[in-house]
């Protein structure tokens, strides 16, 4: 019995063929198939006129388009998150060091004595940052997801490591105008110690403070 | 540029984007904006509406890009963004899919013609003919059928990115696609032997 050939399943193999997406086994079925079969052949042929006549119709792109997209990007959130470069962490850390050795060289040069002020200066700098650590650590040791959000927050963007570098500097300051009024209290009571009736004293400098405050209340401050 | 060199994949390049290289998201815009444009075109019926939706939707690919997951292709990312991103404004705008006219500065419309070289007064006459022929053939189409022709012939996406776009078998994608053609065929039967 001759059996008519089922041309919508060859039909489906040119759709397919159309694609690119016929396997070694089907594109020898199907040649053989277009081969006897004319009414396939034109359908092969409509099919082809089809895409063409898709593709033809396809609306030109304006010329500046991509100019227009590559202008108009906004800075993306996950910008911040991966910095580009290391130029502005560097950059805020360089200014850091420069304000610290800054500071200290004002606080070393302002008077005589000035490298012991400084030593002072870096000893307390020290201490602050050791109780800095071990309270950080006690606190972040906690979760260590507490200390990655800190660090992610810090790096989130420029901003907050701007305003984190600000608070680092302000609260230098602070510190470094805190110790050196209290090396000023100190050298006025050095002052008082060596002044008339110091002599009277031997081993006033053990007592400077107390001297010194006595001093500074004789003053009537 | 040297022959036969080697193109940056998709994901490559947004990976160099990720590393801070923003003119690799030039490449992707190079890359896709002809497919986009189109494939929005079809979806808007407005040119100038398909370009405004297409540098909306890149710039927000590029928002996001730091979410997109390598494991699936960029363009199947990039189409779902741009298929929601038109069906979003189509359902703003409640477009009436009925007609292919675009808007002159004179808020007169015309319309949309082909790029065909076909010249003279009957040649510019058919290529209008033949642009909205094919425009209101894709609009006839079923939604089902329809989003399907645009993906595989504007969007140029492989079967498999349009079964995973849309969440449908592969065999369903290829059997409305072969739906799709045989009516598209048809109602443009009178073109295909231009």
């Amino acid at each position: 019995m001759n059996e008519r050939p089922d041309h919508t399943l060859y039909r489906e193999l040119l759709n397919l063929e159309l694609d690119g997406c016929l396997n070694v086994e089907q594109r020898a079925r199907l040649a053989a198939h277009l081969a006897a079969c004319p009414e396939c052949v034109a359908e092969r042929e409509q099919l082809r006129a089809l895409t063409g006549l898709l593709e033809r119709s396809a609306l030109p792109v304006e010329p500046d388009f991509k100019q227009r997209v590559m202008a108009s990007l906004p800075a993306a959130g996950w910008e911040s998150r991966h910095p580009r470069t290391w130029s502005f962490p560097v950059a805020a850390l360089a200014v850091l060091l420069a304000a610290g050795a800054g500071l200290l060289g004002a606080g070393s040069s302002a008077r005589p004595g000035g490298a012991a002020s400084a030593y002072g200066v870096l000893a307390a700098l020290g201490g602050l940052l050791r109780a800095a650590l071990v309270a950080g650590v006690g606190v972040t040791a906690a979760s260590w997801r507490w200390s990655e959000m800190f660090v992610e927050q810090l790096l989130a963007s420029p901003m907050s490591l701007t305003m984190f570098g600000v608070f680092v500097v302000c609260l230098n300051l602070v510190l470094v105008s805190l110790i050196r009024r209290g090396a000023g209290r100190h050298g006025s009571g050095e002052a008082a110690a060596a002044g008339p009736g110091a002599g009277h004293r031997p081993g006033a400098r053990r007592g400077s403070h107390r001297d010194g405050r006595s001093t500074r209340g004789g003053r009537g401050r | 540029m040297t022959r036969g060199a080697v193109q940056p994949s998709d994901e490559e390049l947004v990976a160099a984007v990720l590393a801070g290289d923003r003119e690799g998201f030039g490449a992707l815009v190079e890359r896709y904006q002809g497919r986009l444009v189109n494939y929005l075109f079809r979806l808007l019926r407005n040119a100038e509406d398909a370009h405004d939706l297409a540098q909306e939707v890149l710039v927000k690919v590029y928002q996001v890009l730091d979410r997109y997951d390598p494991q699936y292709k960029f363009s199947t990312w990039l189409f779902r963004i741009a298929q929601n991103a038109a069906i979003d404004q189509i359902r703003r705008r409640r477009l009436k899919l009925v007609s292919l006219r675009i808007e002159d500065e004179d808020g007169e419309g015309r319309d949309w013609e082909l790029p065909a070289p076909e010249r003279g007064p009957y040649g510019d006459l058919r290529n209008r003919e033949r642009a909205g022929a094919i425009q209101r053939a894709i609009d006839g189409l079923p939604w089902e059928y329809r989003e399907l022709i645009l993906l595989r012939h504007y969007g140029e996406l492989p079967y498999e990115e349009i079964a995973r776009l849309k969440q449908m078998p592969l065999g369903t994608v290829k059997n409305k696609l072969f739906r799709g053609r045989q009516m598209l065929k048809e109602k443009l039967q009178g073109f295909l032997t231009d």
